[in-house]
């Protein structure tokens, strides 16, 4: 396992993005004239704004028809160009998953697909709401699946995906998004795992937006002194089993935390690693239920799933038995 | 029915409902107004909401509707919603809640909430469940009536396409298509993201009877969901062409293409003030 910890992440002077794809976009498109951003009727809804307008050769719309979306970017492949098509991760994987396992996962052309307001990071109740995109994506043969923590993490990962075989898919990042990491330390390598908080006790492992919210519970465990670690894993698949089984075998209890359903995401697929050694330590999985969340706001979403600050650091507390 | 009679009649019924649209539109600006919301697509329905929900769709004994209306363009739900108030299905005061955090009156509503037929906003999918529930209306035997709402965003979506192909085949008389023809998606004009047009044609070639109509205008509404009726071997499609906000000329002019209006972004008491003298005078 990696030996950083806290390094990892910017100082207290913490910025924010208020438009992370826009500039993400901008300066991969400027760099690479093979890339083509497409996107269904949502390019603003994704920031895709200066590449409309400085690069209209490498932006592609399609009008809202998301299996269109995904079926013509695997052509687009084809024709000897890297696609990156954009739309909501719910329209992405659930409207247009046939679609991305034939035409894309079947390939061994890049296809980047960037799912943008995952799971609860959506307002619209059910419809809107993908919290099962990173079960499906992993359940096939091949993909690539990376849940970026932040604005840096975001850019750093496309960049790398752009040069990778085969479908990738990714969660994208909208609207004011904290730039956490530590641009000067942090490298974002296809399958590593990153130890933002060193410690023994507890661990947590968590990815995505969900990596977010568990710095702000690790936060508040700090201050009540319960020691803990926080292992950020923003690649799932292909998910790096030795350095999860050692960090989960290096603890007691293991609680992870995602922006996902509780099924088939983060938890099940460290519940997974762990449990083809066998004699492991418990997995508590945190995140969305099996059942509709509610829709609003965010912080109104955590508060009622018990996902906020405060609630997930008691409920870490309390599998810690502290 | 002598035909001077018939046309008076015809008269005050027009009056009656463009009353009802002008509060409909209210309606839709003080539910808008709380937290933002849908308001120029609420707005410009009004007129297909007073005919459908006033007129058209026959009553049953519990208050309620006898023919089905499957709303597929979910974040449309603000028309039903502006109809629902004048109708009694809601009071304002929980439309009021509509955009609130954990509200139930959501913004594209959920299967099973009152007046929605299919949980909608997943784009797309009304088209054919509209044309699944008229299959089964047909094959048991009863006259209801289906009617569907949808929008020119949502004819780029192909699912749209398989379902006319299926409607047209099954010669499905009883389906009525009503298609939000505004000429805007979620990025600005369809025109330019991806054209939907010649939308009658397209239709015709899938084997609808199609007509295209002012969608502001209650007389050629009605004059259509007449026609409607009358076509025995073929679902029927009305394309209504609007654009947002019409009835309300202030907002119109200063929002005429805000697929969603955020709650600082629009004049609400300019709007309220129009529409009110609207009411005003219809009510003469
Ligand atoms: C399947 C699907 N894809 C994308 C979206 C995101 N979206 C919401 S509204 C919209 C534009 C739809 O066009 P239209 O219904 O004509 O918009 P309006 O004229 O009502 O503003 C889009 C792309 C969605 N809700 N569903
Ligand atoms: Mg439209």
């Amino acid at each position: 396992m990696s030996k950083q910890s806290d390094y990892l992440l910017a100082s207290e002077a913490r910025s924010i993005n208020s438009a992370p794809f826009d500039g993400i976009s901008h300066e991969l498109c400027s760099r690479r004239k093979d890339v083509i951003m497409m996107s269904a009727d949502l390019s603003k809804y994704t920031q895709l704004d200066s590449v409309k307008r400085d690069f209209p050769d490498q932006h592609l719309e399609v009008g809202m028809a998301e299996q269109n979306l995904l079926s013509v970017a695997a052509g687009v492949s084809k024709a000897g160009f890297v696609p990156v098509a954009t739309t909501f991760a719910c329209y992405a994987t659930r409207r247009a998953y046939d679609q991305m396992l034939v035409c894309m996962g079947t390939s061994p052309l890049t296809n980047v697909v960037i799912g943008f307001t995952p799971g609860i990071a959506n307002p619209a109740r059910i419809h809107h709401q993908a919290a099962e995109d990173l079960g499906m994506v992993r359940a096939i043969p091949n993909a690539t699946v990376i849940d970026p923590m932040d604005a840096t993490e975001f850019g750093q990962a496309l960049n790398a995906a752009v040069d990778l075989p085969g479908l990738v898919y990714m969660r994208g990042h909208r609207g004011n998004t904290p730039c956490l990491l530590n641009t000067g330390h942090y490298q974002f390598e296809l399958g590593k795992t990153y130890q933002l908080r060193g410690g023994r006790g507890i661990g947590i492992i968590a990815t995505g937006h969900a990596t977010q919210w568990a710095l702000e519970a690790c936060d508040i465990l700090e201050q009540e002194n319960i020691d803990h670690s926080l292992l950020h894993v923003p690649t799932i698949k292909p998910v790096n089993e030795a350095e999860i089984a050692d960090y989960c075998f290096a603890h007691e209890q293991v609680v992870t935390i995602e922006n996902h359903q509780i099924v088939t995401g983060l938890g099940s697929l460290v519940a997974e690693i762990v449990s083809n050694i066998g004699r492991g330590p418990r997995i508590t999985r945190l995140g969305v239920p099996n059942t509709w969340a509610p829709g609003g706001t965010l912080p109104y979403i955590r508060e009622q799933l018990e996902l906020d600050a405060i609630q997930l650091a008691k409920r870490i507390k309390e599998v810690s038995g502290e | 029915m002598s035909s001077a009679i018939e046309s008076g009649s015809n008269q005050k019924r027009i009056r009656e409902l463009k009353l009802l649209a002008a509060k409909i539109r209210r309606n839709v600006l003080d539910i808008c107004m709380q937290r933002g919301g849908y308001a120029g697509q609420g707005v410009a329905l009004a007129d297909i909401a007073a005919c459908l929900y006033f007129d058209e769709l026959r009553e049953d004994d519990n208050n309620w509707f006898h023919d089905r209306f499957v709303l597929s363009n979910g974040h449309d739900a603000i028309m039903c919603y502006g109809a629902f108030a004048e109708h009694g299905a809601y009071t304002m005061d929980a439309l009021r809640t509509y955009n609130a955090d954990g509200t139930v009156v959501d913004q594209s509503p959920i299967e099973g909430q009152l007046g929605f037929e299919i949980t909608a906003g997943s784009l797309g999918q009304g088209p054919s469940q509209s044309a699944g529930i008229a299959y089964g209306e047909r094959l048991k035997g009863s006259d209801k009536r289906v009617y569907c709402l949808f929008s020119d965003g949502e004819l780029q979506e192909g699912n749209v396409w398989e379902a006319a192909m299926f409607a047209g085949h099954q010669k499905l008389s009883n389906l009525v298509y009503i298609i939000d023809n505004n000429d805007l998606g979620a990025t600005g004009s369809t025109a330019t993201t991806l054209s939907v047009e010649p939308v009658p044609e397209k239709f015709e070639s899938f084997g609808f009877a199609a007509r295209r109509i002012n969608g502001n205008s209650i007389e050629e509404i009605l004059a259509a969901f007449e026609e409607a009726k009358s076509i025995r071997d073929k679902p029927y499609v009305m394309i209504c062409d609007t654009r947002l906000f019409v009835g309300i000329d202030c907002l119109q002019k200063t929002l005429p293409m805000a697929h969603y209006v955020a709650k600082a972004q629009a004049d609400w008491q300019a709007g309220l003030a129009e529409i009110e003298a609207t009411i005003e005078a219809l009510s003469q």
